[in-house]
């Protein structure tokens, strides 16, 4: 990863801009929404391989900064949501294309689908994963 | 399957907030499929868009918009050895790709 820091440095003019969008583990909080209502069902597990994948980033990007190629100007978190019609989609989805970054437990399973067939005939089930973006600047 | 991803569009959002791209020359990491370089790529001067993964490249050509086919190069490329001259770009971005 400090290699690619370094060739990303490398193509870059001087004072040219690095950005840094990424996720970060976080237990995203699992919800279900509708146009009048709101209810947080859960939170997603973490799993070992994104808290990994999140340790190695921080560590290649403070070993870049600290060799003097970026400053950092500017960061901050926002919500990426994920969006779904039903309960079963969003599990299914999980299953098949989370299996690194982050799991469901039968708990969470259990009071989403309850509070989406309880809920508005609009609702929708989300996941509000957190994003980290970070403006460099090349030194 | 009714999957939308950031359907509140923060990303591009927080993108626009965070550095000007107007005019400028854009590298981005990991671009996958486009979703992301679709919503900005008409704000640059030009955009080469590179990953690794020949099969979310594909679907990105198959993709891309009319508009931007002059504008957006897509090449698979490694970030550990990007086939660039040095000093050719203003701005990098790192999509989920760190």
């Amino acid at each position: 990863m400090v290699h690619a820091l370094e060739e990303v440095r490398r193509v870059l003019v001087p004072d040219g801009i690095l950005i840094d969008i990424r996720p970060l583990a976080d237990r995203w909080p699992v919800e279900v929404i509708s146009t009048r209502e709101f209810k947080e069902t859960g939170r997603a597990d973490d799993l070992l391989d994104q808290v990994n994948a999140d340790v190695a980033s921080n560590e290649a990007i403070v070993d870049a900064e600290s060799r003097g190629w970026f400053r950092r100007e500017q960061e901050e978190f926002f919500p990426f949501f994920y969006s779904w019609d039903t309960p079963s989609e969003m599990e299914k989805y999980l299953a098949e294309e989370w299996t690194d970054l982050a799991g469901l437990s039968e708990n969470t399973k259990a009071a989403t689908r309850s509070a989406w067939a309880l809920g508005d005939a609009d609702s929708r089930v989300r996941v509000r994963v957190k994003i980290l973006i970070t403006r460099w600047k090349k030194l | 399957m009714t999957l939308q991803k950031d359907p509140e569009r923060n990303e591009i959002k927080y993108l626009r907030q965070f550095v000007h791209l107007a005019g400028k020359r854009v590298l981005e990491v990991g671009c996958g499929e486009g979703r992301l370089t679709w919503q900005y790529a008409k704000w640059t001067g030009s955009t080469v868009a590179m990953d690794l993964d020949h099969d979310s490249l594909r679907v990105a050509k198959v993709d891309r918009p009319y508009t931007l086919e002059d504008k957006v190069h897509l090449t698979c490329a490694d970030s550990h050895d990007l086939p660039f001259s040095k000093e050719k770009f203003d701005i990098a971005i790192l999509a989920w790709s760190l």
